[in-house]
C-alpha cells in the first residue's frame, strides 16, 4: 500500500503523490519514457527511499531494519538494468540471489532447478553469463526474481530482449504466479499487459492518470486515440487527455 | 519439457506410466545434476558466519575481477604509504581508511553491476562489504606470505600490513556477525586497530613527539577527515532507506 508516496531528484520530480493499494494479482505499470515507472518499482524493492509519504509493504514498514529484511526475504525483483556477475554460471547467479534473500539452503538447489525450468534455461543451466544472449540473460534475471516463491514480486520492463514465443510463455508464467502473489510488472509493451494483467495504471510524468482494467483501458480509446491496437489506443488517448 | 523427435517409435512409447509425474521426476534429476557441493571452506565459512549468503559471498569475492582488481591495488597502495612513512601514526592510521574505502567502492554501486539487485535482498550490503574486505585481505595475505619467501620488501608488507589488517577485518566481522550489525563490526574494527596503533607508538616513545608536533596536525585532520568520509559511507542509509 502506498500513501501519497513522493521522490524528487533534484528539481525533477519522479513520482508526485502516487496512493495504490494492491491484492494478489499481476497489475501492469504503463507509461511512456520518464514516467516514473521505475523510480516507483524501486522504492517498492526498498532499494530507494521515497522523499515523502508511507509504504506498507506486506503489511510491513520497510523503514524498521527488522520488517525490511522480512520483506526482502518476500520479495523477488527484476531491475531494469540487471548487472551480472560474467563469471557465473546460470545456477550460480540463481542460487547466490537466493542465499542473499535468506532462502533455507535445504531448499535452495530445488529451487533453483525449479526457477531454471520455468524459464526454460534449463539447456544453459551450467553455462557462464557471459555466453548467454540478452534474451537469456533477462530470463536468468526473471529467474532469480522469482526463486524465492516472493509474495511481492516486482519486474521492470522484464520482457525487454525475448523473442515473441518467449513473451508468450512468460506471460502464462506471470498469469500462474499471479494466482497467489502481488506481481507488479513495468512496462512499455501495451500488448504485455493486456495479455497478462487483470489490473492496470497508467503513469504519466510522476502521476497514475489512470487505473482499471485492460478492457476499461481500451474503452477509453474507443473512437479518438492512435495505435494499431484497441488497447494502444485507450493507452494514446489516455495520455492525450493527462497532457492536455 | 520437450523430448527428441523419433518418428520410429510410436508416441505411446513416451508417454509416463500411470501416476508418474514427469516434471516432479526431471525437476528432481535437475535438482541433483545442476547441484552445487559447498567445498570445505565454504562450509566452515556457513559455520562461523551463520549465513550461507555471507559464506558465499566470502568465497566468490575474487571471482568478481575487477572489483577484485581494484581493491588489490588500493590494498596494496595502502600498504605502500606505510612503507613509505615508517612509525608515523598519522599513515598507520590513515591506511586502513584508504583501504576500506578503496575496497567500498570497488564492491559499492559505482563497479558491482549487481548492486542494485543486491541491495534487494535480505542479507545486509554492508555486512557483505565486511565480508569482501576479509576476503579480499586475506587472499592477498595467503599470497603475500608465498612471496615473502623470495623477497624481504614482501614479507615487509605481508607480516606489517596485510596480516594485521586480515586480522582487523576478520574481528570486525566476527564482531558484526555476533553483534548482528555492520556498523558495530566496523567501530571494533578501528577500535582494535587504533589501539593497537597507539600502543606501539606508546611502547616505543614516539607518540608525545607526533602530538606535539604541529607539522603533523593537517596530516591529522587529512585523517580525521578521511576516517569521517569511510564512517559517513558505512553507516549512511541504505539505498532506498531512510
Amino acid at each position: 500500500m502506498l500513501t501519497g508516496i513522493h521522490r524528487s531528484f533534484g528539481k525533477n520530480k519522479a513520482v508526485d503523490g502516487v496512493s495504490i493499494e494492491l491484492g494478489s494479482g499481476v497489475f501492469g505499470l504503463l507509461g511512456p519514457n520518464g514516467a516514473g515507472k521505475t523510480s516507483l518499482l524501486r522504492m517498492l524493492a526498498t532499494v530507494l527511499p521515497p522523499s515523502s509519504g508511507e509504504i506498507r509493504l506486506l503489511e510491513r514498514d520497510p523503514r524498521g531494519p527488522a520488517a525490511r529484511r522480512e520483506i526482502r526475504r518476500r520479495l523477488g525483483y527484476l531491475p531494469q538494468n540487471l548487472g551480472y556477475y560474467p563469471s557465473f554460471t546460470v545456477v550460480e547467479f540463481i542460487e547466490y540471489f537466493a542465499l542473499l534473500k535468506e532462502m533455507p539452503s535445504a531448499q535452495v538447489p530445488k529451487a533453483v532447478a525449479l526457477a531454471v525450468e520455468r524459464v526454460d534455461l534449463g539447456a544453459k543451466a551450467k553455462a557462464k553469463l557471459r555466453t548467454l544472449s540478452g534474451g537469456m540473460l533477462r530470463r536468468v534475471g526473471i529467474a532469480q526474481a522469482i526463486v524465492n516463491n516472493p509474495d511481492l514480486l516486482l519486474l521492470d520492463e522484464p520482457t525487454a530482449g525475448l523473442d515473441p514465443e518467449q513473451r508468450v510463455q512468460f506471460r502464462a508464467l506471470l498469469r500462474s504466479l499471479g494466482e497467489t502473489a502481488t506481481v507488479i510488472v513495468s512496462t512499455h509493451l501495451v500488448e504485455d499487459v493486456g495479455a497478462a494483467c487483470s489490473e492496470v495504471a497508467l503513469m504519466s510524468a510522476g502521476k497514475i492518470v489512470f487505473r482499471g482494467t485492460p478492457d476499461e483501458l481500451t474503452a477509453r480509446g474507443a473512437g479518438h486515440g492512435v495505435g494499431d491496437a484497441p488497447l494502444e489506443r485507450g493507452y494514446s488517448a489516455v495520455l492525450s487527455a493527462a497532457r492536455s | 519439457m520437450t523430448f527428441p523427435n523419433d518418428p520410429g517409435r510410436p508416441a505411446s512409447a513416451y508417454d509416463a506410466p500411470d501416476g508418474v509425474d514427469l516434471d516432479r521426476v526431471w525437476t528432481t534429476v535437475a535438482t541433483e545434476v545442476w547441484r552445487r557441493h559447498p567445498g570445505r571452506l565454504e562450509r566452515t565459512a556457513i559455520r562461523l558466519l551463520r549465513s550461507p549468503g555471507l559464506a558465499r559471498a566470502l568465497i566468490t569475492t575474487p571471482s568478481l575481477l575487477l572489483p577484485w582488481l581494484i581493491s588489490t591495488v588500493v590494498v596494496f597502495g595502502a600498504g605502500a604509504l606505510i612503507s613509505l612513512g615508517p612509525g608515523q601514526p598519522v599513515v598507520w592510521l590513515v591506511a586502513p581508511a584508504v583501504a576500506a574505502v578503496g575496497i567500498a567502492f570497488a564492491y559499492g554501486p559505482a563497479v558491482d553491476p549487481a548492486w542494485e539487485l543486491s541491495s534487494s535482498c535480505a542479507v545486509s550490503q554492508r555486512m557483505v562489504l565486511l565480508t569482501r574486505a576479509v576476503a579480499v585481505f586475506a587472499l592477498n595475505a595467503a599470497l603475500g606470505l608465498l612471496a615473502s619467501a623470495a623477497s624481504g620488501a614482501v614479507a615487509a608488507l605481508t607480516f606489517g600490513w596485510l596480516l594485521p589488517m586480515t586480522a582487523v577485518s576478520a574481528l570486525a566481522l566476527a564482531a558484526a556477525v555476533v553483534a548482528r550489525s555492520a556498523v558495530v563490526g566496523a567501530a571494533a574494527g578501528v577500535a582494535a586497530w587504533v589501539i593497537t596503533v597507539l600502543a606501539g607508538q606508546t611502547a616505543s616513545g614516539q607518540l608525545t613527539a607526533s602530538a606535539t608536533n604541529a607539522h603533523a596536525y593537517p596530516p591529522y585532520l587529512a585523517v580525521a577527515a578521511c576516517c569521517a568520509a569511510v564512517i559517513i559511507y558505512a553507516v549512511r542509509p541504505e539505498r532506498g532507506l531512510q
